[in-house]
């Protein structure tokens, strides 16, 4: 038991030099040049300087955007995988980003950003993941009880019917809102916003909290929810609880920064793969880990062909796809549960 | 005893997060400072002098843009442009910060520009980071007529001062323009089919600028009143257009030469029967200054009526 804790430690201390070296390796990185040396020198010495200005205006709010973000998915991920069972389900399976992009693509149609300002366009693609959470979530509940495959086939059909919706809308739209409505399906961690950021932070910070209360209710669900429910669980209220959690996570984020793929597909997978399956310290280490990938792909999003930038996506998708295929290779690990 | 740890556990972690907040929270709000709003030319009153100050370092983000600057030229303000700016050629040296779409907001802020030309087509989050970093940026919207092209184009003079400049082009420009519907004036009006793009089709509907070519040059814009640009081929064999024009769209002119044999297939189109099939270069049409405007409605000109004068 003690060497557990002392194992978990370990892990947890060597995920946040981790996290620390990436986030001094995206403040290094970009198409202004900043050494180590001249970014120390820059922050004791060099407020009010351009340099300055770059590292803590245009740097830091997407470094802390890509912590919250990458945290908040993977934590979705981690979550949703060890409710359903089911180890292909990510947060995107659910439809909710689906929802929040037919809220923001209407938006854009609409002109409502053009008058009531940049801002307007997360409120609508919260609203839209909000609606699609309601939808999902009454039309697989029976009696009282949540019926977890229904969520899911609900949640599937769901997401592909905004897709849809999606592409009506785009073929019916002007030119300048097509572009606008792409910009955002590619997913940005770019946001004017400070306080849309604090938020993120805040609901991801939040989300690991009250999913840590749950730790040992996941653990006792990765049994079945039978067995979960004579090891003395409430599972219909767990389940619930899991699921706003969840759901909440991803809707946020989506809204915030578009749909970044694969994140939080692969990201509680591998982490799986390194601590295994006990969602204590899993919980955790996903978080971590999210934020470590995410904020890692977006420095190289911006420095591969700089001045150019690559969409977040496109990254998150090829690092991490082969990133997991390769250790799949390697460690022969079977992907089922159990 | 699990129990106890879960608990301490999440004490420690929220302890952690509430410290992490709370620094956070305190880091400077850079959106409250935001640029002062004022007008260029600025004049500033010291004592009895006036003293006018010209932004002198200009970032261009549209191709049309960049013409105009040359047109009007006030290059030596221009400091960047985007890897679209091909035109002039001797733009090719500027320092490039992204597209006309996506623009790296952290060049741009390094190079310390006093005024940033942004287009519609420009990331909406960009324009608003630069805005908060207490650039400024002006955005010219889509042009949707001739007036529109001039008025942007004298905005933009009046932005680097060469106001006279500026003037003087449109006014020559409307007088060549005049002279066009002149010559016009009385002539048999086909009709006529512009096509932006292939898959889907889209037209040149009323609302965008390349409608005035036709109407200008005497023609009528088959998709004038149509609300979207996607049309259907149906739609267009029913209206029977005397003329189609093709823009290249890229990709070498290949998809045009595809699009051009497959209006020659329709035996009943007016524009096939009389081969009245054209095709255009898009950077032609497009990124327009009024200069480049009357240049390509001389073409279209040229396109519409060269039939009749030989008749004449």
């Amino acid at each position: 038991m003690r060497s557990k804790i002392f194992y978990w430690s370990a892990w947890i201390l060597v995920l946040f030099c981790l996290l620390l070296a990436v986030v001094l390796f995206s403040f290094c990185a970009g198409p202004v040049e900043m050494p180590l040396k001249k970014i120390l020198k820059v922050i004791f010495e060099g407020r009010g300087s351009s340099e300055y200005s770059i590292l803590f205006d245009i740097r830091l709010p997407r470094i802390i955007l890509g912590f919250a973000i990458g945290g908040a998915l993977s934590l979705a991920g981690v979550i949703l995988q060890g409710m359903f069972r089911n180890s292909l389900v990510e947060p995107y399976t659910l439809g909710i980003s689906g929802g929040a992009a037919v809220g923001v693509c209407l938006n854009i149609v609409l002109g409502l950003s053009r008058g009531l300002g940049i801002i307007s366009l997360p409120v609508c693609g919260f609203l839209g993941a909000i609606l699609v959470i309601l939808l999902v979530y009454f039309l697989s509940i029976r009696k009282g009880i949540l019926k977890i495959q229904g969520l899911l086939l609900t949640g599937v059909m769901i997401s592909f019917i905004s897709s849809s919706l999606i592409i009506l809308i785009m073929s019916v739209s002007h030119t300048e809102d097509l572009h606008g409505i792409v910009f955002w399906i590619m997913g940005s961690l770019e946001e004017p916003n400070w306080l849309l950021i604090k938020l993120a932070l805040g609901i991801a910070v939040f989300g690991l909290a009250v999913s840590y209360l749950f730790c040992f209710d996941l653990n006792a669900f990765s049994l079945g929810e039978e067995e979960a429910l004579h090891l003395g669980i409430n599972v219909e209220r767990t389940k619930r609880l899991l699921f706003i959690v969840a759901s909440l996570l991803t809707g946020f984020s989506v809204s915030v920064a578009g749909i970044i793929g694969f994140v939080g597909l692969v990201v509680p997978h591998f982490v799986r793969m390194l601590v295994g399956r006990d969602h204590r310290i899993l919980l955790i280490s996903a978080f971590l880990c999210g934020a470590i990938f995410l904020i890692f792909c977006d420095s190289l999003a911006r420095i591969v062909i700089a001045p150019l930038e690559l969409p977040v996506g496109v990254i998150t998708g090829i690092l991490g796809g082969s990133l997991f295929i390769y250790a799949l290779s390697k460690k022969q690990v079977s992907l089922g549960d159990k | 005893m699990a129990m106890r740890r879960n608990i301490i556990l999440l004490v420690v972690l929220f302890s952690i997060c509430a410290v992490a907040f709370c620094f956070l929270l305190k880091l400077p709000d850079n959106s409250a400072r935001k640029a002062a709003h004022c007008r260029y030319p600025l004049a500033l009153a010291i004592g009895s002098q006036t003293m006018v100050l010209q932004p002198k370092r200009i970032i261009s983000l549209g191709p049309s843009v960049t013409k105009a600057i040359y047109l009007l030229g006030a290059q030596d303000k221009l400091i960047a442009d985007t890897v679209y700016c091909i035109d002039p050629p001797e733009v090719k040296k500027k320092e490039k910060i992204g597209t006309v779409t996506e623009v790296n907001i952290e060049k741009i802020f390094n190079l310390k520009p006093d005024l940033v030309l942004a287009t519609s087509l420009t990331n909406s989050k960009a324009r608003e980071k630069l805005k908060n970093l207490g650039v400024r940026v002006i955005t010219f919207s889509t042009l949707k007529d001739f007036n529109d092209i001039c008025n942007q184009f004298l905005e933009l003079g009046r932005l680097v001062d060469k106001e006279n400049e500026a003037k003087e082009i449109v006014k020559s420009v409307e007088s060549e323009i005049i002279l066009i519907k002149e010559k016009v004036k009385g002539l048999y009006k086909p009709k006529v089919f512009v096509q932006m793009g292939a898959r889907p089709l889209f037209a040149a509907t009323g609302s965008y600028f390349v409608n005035d070519y036709i109407e200008f040059a005497g023609g009528i814009n088959i998709a004038k009143e149509a609300r979207q640009g996607i049309y259907s081929r149906e739609q267009i064999l029913k209206e029977n257009p005397d003329v189609i024009i093709i823009t290249t769209m890229g990709a070498m002119g290949m998809v045009a030469e595809e699009e051009k044999n497959i209006w020659q297939k329709y035996e009943t189109l007016s524009a096939a029967k009389s081969g009245r099939i054209y095709i255009i270069d898009t950077d032609e049409i497009t990124a327009p200054t009024p200069q480049s405007f009357v240049k390509t409605l001389a073409d279209f000109e040229h396109i519409l009526h060269s039939g009749e004068q030989n008749e004449k």
